[in-house]
């Protein structure tokens, strides 16, 4: 008995089982009661098969489109322009972060207004990114950029940091010049942190390219969820999309964490001892 | 039991102390006196130990030597050199306590980086490492991540690659002290053996007395508070040493002698 609860404990796809059942059973229960109580249940609370339903539902909602036609058409802009967003924030984010490194005056004046922007609502950021670029798109871009450089830059310069003392002593005993120490030390040693900037900022890169949408009646997830919202169209194209976006957000982070593994062999390491010592 | 021995003194200095003394602040800003007055020489191709409590500086005096640490007063010269000078020719090869490896790279890339510091050639890193890597008995973990191997081994990396650039001084701050005791005995003997093969001058530090004892030509007792040198014992064991010389009563007499020399023996 004891064996069973270790092996459960320990595989990894059966906690994941247990948490999307533990979801999936809340959501119906409310997903019951609301549609015993309400009488437009599908306005609060739907059944989980309905929405999937409605996915394969060839029905067309809007403009001679199916529910999982409007998803995907819109989904291409957004995503692209969070991906274009998100990659930008990237590059600021670390070279930003390399710079507070280098310079302590660099790191003294960024990091209040790091702070400062971080703290600015982006439902407030995004109508005045918009009224100054007068382009959705470009807007997109900036939002997600903005989102995406704050969690890189702080997370990467953590790993620049955490270099302990006894390495630069090794690099100075071999009177290795400053370029050395960045290329051969600091930047490797701060990959891992970069990355977790990188899986926190993809979804988030996502989401603000959603709410950029939503100030703007041509296109993209988060016009759309908000039409569906407001009954220009059926409500399940507003549950499809959040059900997608979800997905997205998720399999933006782990397309991270794989390409982590791709790029660090290190990652590979872990995994594989991390495997042995749980079998 | 051969008599040979791997220190041939030809008294040449190769690292002079001179009357080095360092003057710590401490956290209420007074001073601390961490070295007083140190004065002595190291000769080439030796193997002397900075033996002492903690507090005693030993460490302390390693780093300036090192160039880690510059002393309040007094100096230190190297082969007649500042020892700046001699660490920007890249001839100090150290091992700290932990053996300060780096994650991302193998065992094998581990021991290539100080030679892709000083530039040599992708063929020269990769032969002098498969070198080290038989020299240290790791050549079959070459591509091995450091996290893979155990305490010891990675140890043993660090000693490979600081052996690696041919260092003309070995600096060793306390290498085996978080080792286990069989660990620790081989080890002593592995880096005794390179050594011998080597003839670098070799300066470690170390708060255990059979380890000094059985490593070095040479003791430097320091005594705390302040840290000063309280007397300088030759080790008269032959090499190449054994482990059962651990158990003869020269040796522990040798020990003793050691232990006594501590000032006010108050040990």
């Amino acid at each position: 008995m004891k064996k069973v609860i270790n092996n459960i404990r320990n595989s990894k796809a059966l906690v994941m089982l247990v948490w999307v059942l533990g979801i999936v059973v809340i959501w119906e229960i409310f997903a019951f009661v609301v549609a015993a109580t309400k009488r437009t249940p599908e306005n609060i609370l739907p059944h989980i098969w309905q929405i999937i339903a409605s996915f394969f539902d060839p029905k067309p909602v809007a403009n001679g489109m199916s529910c999982t036609q409007v998803v995907l058409v819109n989904a291409g802009q957004t995503l692209s322009r969070a991906g274009q967003g998100f990659l930008i924030g990237t590059l600021i984010g670390f070279i930003l972060a390399i710079l507070m490194k280098l310079s302590r005056i660099v790191e003294k004046i960024a990091a209040p207004y790091l702070m400062l922007i971080q703290l600015i609502p982006i439902l407030g950021m995004a109508p005045i990114i918009l009224a100054m670029t007068h382009d959705i798109g470009s807007s997109r871009i900036i939002i997600a950029a903005i989102l995406t450089f704050y969690p890189v830059a702080t997370n990467t310069l953590a790993g620049l940091n955490s270099v302990e003392k006894a390495k630069y002593e090794l690099m100075y005993s071999y009177a290795a010049k400053k370029s050395t120490i960045y290329f051969k030390m600091l930047i490797p040693s701060c990959i891992p942190y970069f990355f977790t900037g990188l899986k926190i900022a993809a979804p988030m890169a996502i989401t603000a390219s959603i709410l950029v949408d939503t100030l703007q009646g041509d296109g993209g997830l988060g016009c759309m969820l908000s039409q569906s919202l407001k009954h220009a169209m059926s409500i399940y194209v507003f549950w499809d999309i959040v059900v997608f976006s979800a997905v997205i957000g998720v399999l933006s982070c782990s397309l991270m964490g794989w390409i982590e593994k791709l790029v660090s062999p290190l990652k590979r390491i872990e995994r594989k001892t991390k495997k042995k010592g749980a079998a | 039991m051969s008599l040979t021995n791997a220190y041939n003194p030809k008294n040449d200095v190769e690292i002079a102390i001179n009357n080095v003394s360092v003057v710590f602040k401490d956290n209420k800003g007074n001073d601390v006196k961490a070295l007083d007055n140190v004065d002595f020489d190291i000769h080439k191709g030796e193997f002397i130990s900075l033996l002492g409590p903690s507090g005693c500086g030993k460490t302390t005096l390693l780093r300036t030597i090192a160039d880690l640490l510059e002393p309040t007063s007094g100096n230190v010269r190297v082969s007649g050199m500042t020892p700046k000078e001699i660490r920007l020719m890249q001839k100090f090869g150290i091992v700290f306590q932990s053996p300060v490896l780096f994650e991302w790279r193998t065992v094998k890339k581990n021991i290539e980086l100080p030679l892709e510091i000083m530039g040599y050639s992708k063929k020269d890193r990769s032969d002098r490492a498969d070198e080290m890597l038989e020299m240290v008995g790791l050549t079959k973990f070459a591509n091995h991540y450091p996290q893979q191997l155990s305490g010891g081994m990675q140890q043993r990396v660090g000693i490979a690659r600081a052996f690696g650039i041919r260092p003309e001084i070995l600096l060793m701050d306390e290498p085996f002290s978080a080792l286990d005791e069989f660990t620790k005995e081989k080890l002593h003997l592995d880096l005794l053996r390179i050594w011998e093969k080597t003839n670098k001058t070799i300066v470690f530090v170390t708060h255990n007395i059979q380890e000094a004892v059985f490593l070095s030509n040479r003791i430097c007792v320091l005594s705390p508070h302040p840290g000063r040198l309280s007397a300088v014992v030759d080790v008269d064991l032959p090499y190449p040493r054994t482990t059962d010389m651990r158990d003869t009563p020269h040796f522990g007499e040798l020990v003793s002698k050691v232990r006594n020399s501590f000032e006010g023996g108050s040990l």
